[in-house]
């Protein structure tokens, strides 16, 4: 048995991409509305426990009794990123003893083990292990299933316990999504203060791109706010185009625009870092070249 | 009543080096408290000084984890004492086992109210420590909390996702991932680090807590990161609108722009 861990969203593509994989039935076990079971309802999902829509309790009250679900029946488990799936993933590991890996690039079975390669300490080198238990691993989530599946939905009754939802205060402004933009403009410490940004939010208006940052601008300098930052423990992006500015390019960051097809760096160091992970190294003040960068761009499509 | 702070020793990847073998070498790579953990040690303090909680420190890791340099470290950002597991074959452990040790730690302390643990390891980035330790105690789980309040065994939590701030209630006992912008620790000061060498620090072996440690998985192989893939073309930026032309070129040639 191989199992989806569902907390409220259907953006779990790859997870039953992986899932498949592993030549086992996949279960989904779902906390969440009608309508989400409805999405996850997709080809490549065997069958789906439905625990029942959560209301007021959090997908977090449900941790124990999906723990206990996966480990009447165990097998390998995946996960999302979000704080509810990061939970109930992380319950289901305790309750199987498994490992969890959160940054495999290859999961396959071999003659009843589970062999894997993942990034170690934040990606810097790879290495294989073969698991001959359960394993839980956390994976991005893609984009949302939309249904068209043939599952049977078994639906058992939920027993939330622990954690109850009082509050939800809207943000005020509308939360970003680096992580689905078609291009992505990102922000460094190269920029020497906050009263600069207009410069940078100007080329990724005239680039038609979302803003994005370093670490240190979102939780140091506190410049732009947290769901903005690009990184192995921030957001991981997959757009057409990756235009850093003023970063240099540590791994931490690197880790997290793996994915980005085409990746241009200005930065004022031509030894920084990123000048050998960027397709497109322009060397030089981002002073100078941004608003070059912006009008170049201003009208092209 | 207890408030426990988990903490790690960890050099910063960001230091290490790879050899050809693809094994990761941390000797010149400095230790530190993480920023992320001082900011849980932060929040900690702040409940204790609330509810009257004693504040103790917990860590997993190798040996240099129980070294005084380590548990003064630690100390002096404010925990009242620290209780350190320490083993070779903790060195670099895996979350499932770090998470077992904790917990049995925890138990063996008794009478906890909280765990508090930073937003994510410095080392691996995995933020799976706290919903791992929570199932193992059987406790309930909040991670990304902004702020904690600690009413006897109401715990209320609010924290930041997308879609606005979020208010929770949770009955603990139980263990709360603290954002990474929780508290604004500040650098520990002469009377801190004064203070925290006279403060209590064990340092216990994982067998002292009747736990025998496996290997999470058989190595099978080790390896550098292949190399970069990118094309590495490096735009002459003398003149910046000629610079800005050559890159927008072949951004159409590459099909980004059309």
């Amino acid at each position: 048995m191989t199992y989806i861990l569902v907390a409220g969203n259907p953006a779990v593509t790859e997870l039953v991409a992986a899932a498949a994989k592993l030549g086992s039935p996949v279960t989904a076990v779902v906390v969440g509305s009608q309508a989400v079971v409805d999405a996850v309802n997709a080809p490549g999902v065997d069958a789906i426990t439905w625990l029942g829509d959560p209301g007021a309790a959090g997908a977090e009250a449900y941790a124990s009794q999906v723990a206990q679900l996966v480990a009447a029946a165990p097998g390998v488990v995946f996960g999302g990123r979000h704080p509810g799936e990061r939970v109930l993933l992380g319950a289901a590991a305790a309750a199987l003893d498994a490992p969890v890996i959160t940054s495999a690039s290859e999961i396959a079975t071999d003659g009843g083990s589970t062999v894997v390669t993942h990034g170690v300490y934040g990606g810097i080198a790879v290495e294989t292990l073969a698991f001959s238990g359960p394993v839980a691993f956390l994976l991005e989530g893609g984009a949302p299933l939309a249904g068209g599946g043939s599952a049977a939905v078994q639906q058992v009754a939920g027993a939330p316990a622990g954690v109850t939802v009082t509050g939800l205060e809207p943000p005020a402004t509308k939360a970003a999504n680096i992580a689905g933009a078609a291009r992505v403009v990102g922000v460094g410490r190269g920029l020497k203060s906050a009263d600069d940004l207009p410069l940078v939010q100007g080329l990724a208006d005239a680039f038609q791109a979302e803003l994005a940052c370093s670490r240190p601008v979102a939780e140091g300098l506190e410049w732009l706010p947290k769901d903005r930052y690009v990184g192995i423990s921030g957001t991981q992006i997959a757009p057409d185009v990756y235009l850093m500015v003023g970063i240099s390019g540590q791994i931490q960051h690197m880790g997290g625009c793996k994915g980005a097809k085409v990746i241009v760096a200005v930065n004022s160091d031509k030894d920084a870092p990123v000048a050998s992970e960027a397709d497109y190294v322009l060397t030089g003040d981002l002073y100078a070249l941004v608003p070059a960068l912006t009008a170049a761009l201003q009208g092209a499509s | 009543m207890k408030i426990v702070v988990t903490y790690q020793w960890a050099p910063d990847p960001a230091e290490a080096s790879v050899g050809s073998d693809g094994k990761v070498d941390f000797s010149r790579a400095k230790s530190a408290v993480s920023d992320y953990d001082a900011t849980a040690i932060q929040v900690g303090r702040a409940l204790a000084d609330a509810t009257g909680a004693a504040l103790i420190g917990v860590s997993v890791g190798g040996p240099a984890a129980g070294t005084p340099v380590a548990t003064k470290a630690a100390l002096s950002r404010g925990l009242d004492e620290v209780l350190v597991v320490a083993d070779p074959t903790l060195e670099g452990a895996g979350t499932l086992t770090t998470a077992k040790v904790i917990a049995a730690v925890v138990k063996s302390l008794g009478d906890v109210a909280l765990v508090v643990t930073g937003d994510s390891s410095i080392d691996t980035g995995a933020r799976m420590t706290a919903p791992v330790l929570g199932g193992l105690l059987g406790w309930p789980v909040v991670t990304d909390a902004k702020s904690v309040e600690l009413a006897g065994a109401a715990i209320t939590v609010s924290r930041v996702l997308p879609e606005g701030v979020q208010t929770l209630s949770v009955a603990g006992p139980a263990v709360i991932a603290s954002s990474a912008d929780a508290s604004k620790p500040k650098a520990p000061g002469m009377k801190d680090v004064m203070a925290a060498a006279k403060k209590p620090a064990a340092v216990k072996a994982p067998a002292d807590f009747g736990i025998a440690l496996a290997p999470e998985g058989a190595v099978k192989s080790t390896g550098k990161v292949s190399g970069s893939s990118r094309k590495g073309v490096r735009i002459d930026t003398s003149d910046p609108a000629a610079a800005a032309a050559e890159l927008v070129s072949a951004l159409r040639t590459t099909g980004v722009l059309s």
